[in-house]
């Protein structure tokens, strides 16, 4: 009788958090049919919103490969006082709330930030301008590429780079030939989760780069703007972001670079006693 | 070894837990002083009010009892049309409520107060502007409200007035809400924003107001009503009541609002 009942709250619990994730995403496309959906996407706010939103990210995205990847490599190869907090510093954006990072963006790069003196001096203002999205886009989304490509450069077997090294390659040849090829799927899953991050990201640029259509109005800010205006065009954009979203995920999982395959062999045979079928 | 071990375990929590004590009590130590701002003239609780965001300083200094939600009229508009738990929604013009009204959404709305339209730059004046008609110069940094805002149709109202909609070039965003607009005016990072007069006096030493002529003036009116769908009616009355009377209406005129118009 108890066991029944714990087997009823199980599948209860899991029943319920399973509606709770998806429920929301099936109300988006129930809202609107898919025509009037499609009609909407060629709404000019959604295609400036579109082209802004591709354009920021993937530039934001460049930054954080050619920055975040020597960092990276850096952090995971070498042992130095501070190493650990370094990484715990590289990791802080992830946690911190979106707002916050816009404030302090706009108190660092802002005309009377940290730094606004300094680049005012060369001549660049960069709140409102889509520099700007591209620096918040950056700053929220590198520590989810960094995190990952720290983890796979360290799952690197050092041997092979010993190897590599005694067979008279130096550190760079060894690097782009052995390090890197090795490290492919992890720095692919974590870039993926950066892009997927900074395609979405709202508070920061909302603070830090305003919002003007064909300007900074990226997706997610473009939905904002549009809910009070034409709740359609909102249904629309989430729709859009939805797919844009499952596609990634996808293709993940196929590629199998997605870091968290739930293995159905480890499922059964580490909580085989749990199952009540 | 087996206690060596736990002690060393036991040293390993004492950072986390610490860390994780002090952040608890910067929570609470926030909370509370939170809690000891909300002086006791709170005379009707237990409703939601639904206010824009110009009202954010006045309406908890006329009542604390209820709780409130600020933001762009238009915001709340959409929310209530999707079925937010509001009991009362004051707007910063007519056209929402009314519209609310005519779709069975609020009770018949009543005008509680006015405003005025003014222009603001950061007190440092970075682009040196003196007048509206400054806005036209070149490479201006102008912030204004999204066109669905309130505030947002008023400012395009008053730069077709005077003939200025080619200053709209040099708008370089469209904010959520008048409040929003001000905070990038006094952080300096915008070069002007079109608010509301009271809303500059939130900010002292931080802006410079400069005055819309009169004959380019909005008609800045406000309204206010009961929620159709809210349980507290005579609450949400009574709120309405209050904030219509002589005190609430003193309280409006201290913080520069406009008395209603005599009929």
């Amino acid at each position: 009788m108890r066991r029944a009942l714990l087997a009823l709250a199980y599948f209860l619990a899991s029943g319920v958090a399973l509606a709770f994730l998806v429920l929301p995403i099936v109300a988006i496309f129930v809202h609107v049919s898919p025509g009037r959906l499609i009609d909407q996407l060629s709404n000019p706010v959604v295609r400036d919103a579109l082209v802004v939103s591709l354009k920021t990210t993937l530039i934001a995205q460049v930054l954080v490969l050619g920055f975040g990847t020597p960092t990276a490599y850096l952090l995971a190869s070498r042992r130095f006082p501070g190493r650990s907090l370094c990484v715990t510093l590289v990791e802080l954006p992830l946690v911190l709330p979106p707002a916050v990072a816009g404030i302090g963006l706009l108190v660092a790069f802002g005309r009377f930030g940290l730094l606004g003196g300094a680049l005012r001096s060369v001549g660049i203002t960069l709140p409102f301008t889509q520099a700007a999205v591209t620096i918040a886009v950056a700053f929220v989304s590198s520590p989810l590429y960094v995190r990952q490509a720290i983890a796979a450069f360290e799952a690197v077997d050092p041997n092979l780079v010993a190897a590599s090294r005694t067979l008279g390659a130096g550190p760079a040849r060894t690097f782009f030939r052995v390090v890197l090829p090795l490290a492919r799927g992890g720095l692919g899953a974590g870039e993926a989760l950066a892009f997927a991050r900074g395609l979405g990201e709202f508070g920061a640029t909302i603070m830090f780069a305003g919002s003007l259509q064909g300007v900074t109005q990226t997706l997610p800010l473009a939905i904002y703007a549009q809910f009070e205006v034409n709740l359609d065009v909102t249904l629309a954009i989430s729709a859009l972001l939805v797919l844009i979203s499952l596609a990634l995920l996808i293709s993940l999982k196929l590629a199998s670079l997605w870091p968290w395959q739930p293995s159905e062999q480890t499922s059964r045979s580490r909580f085989g006693s749990l199952s009540w079928s | 070894m087996h206690i060596a071990r736990s002690r060393n375990n036991a040293r390993r929590l004492i950072l986390p837990v610490a860390l994780a004590a002090l952040a608890v009590s910067l929570l609470t130590a926030a909370a509370a002083s939170a809690g000891a701002n909300e002086h006791a003239s709170g005379r009707v609780s237990g409703i939601t009010v639904y206010a824009a965001a110009s009202l954010t300083d006045v309406f908890p200094q006329i009542d604390s009892g209820p709780k409130y939600s600020f933001g762009a009229s238009s915001t709340l508009a959409a929310q209530i049309t999707l079925g937010a738990p509001a009991d009362v929604f004051a707007s910063a013009n007519t056209t929402l409520p009314d519209q609310l009204h005519a779709k069975g959404l609020v009770q018949k709305p009543v005008v509680f107060t006015r405003n005025r339209l003014v222009l603001v730059v950061p007190t440092s004046n970075p682009a040196s502007i003196h007048s509206l008609y400054d806005l036209t110069k070149p490479g201006i940094k102008l912030v204004i409200a999204a066109a669905a805002v309130p505030v947002g149709t008023y400012t395009l109202q008053v730069l077709k007035q005077m003939g200025l909609t080619s200053v709209l070039s040099n708008v370089v965003s469209r904010e959520s809400d008048v409040r929003s607009v001000l905070s990038k005016v006094a952080l300096g990072e915008a070069d002007a924003g079109f608010v509301y007069s009271t809303d500059a006096r939130t900010v002292p030493g931080k802006v410079t107001v400069l005055k819309v002529p009169a004959w380019a003036q909005p008609k800045v009116t406000y309204e206010m009503a009961v929620v159709s769908s809210s349980s507290h009616k005579t609450a949400a009355q009574q709120y309405i009541n209050e904030v219509m009377s002589k005190a609430g209406q003193k309280k409006m005129l201290a913080a520069g609002f406009l008395a209603i118009p005599k009929k």
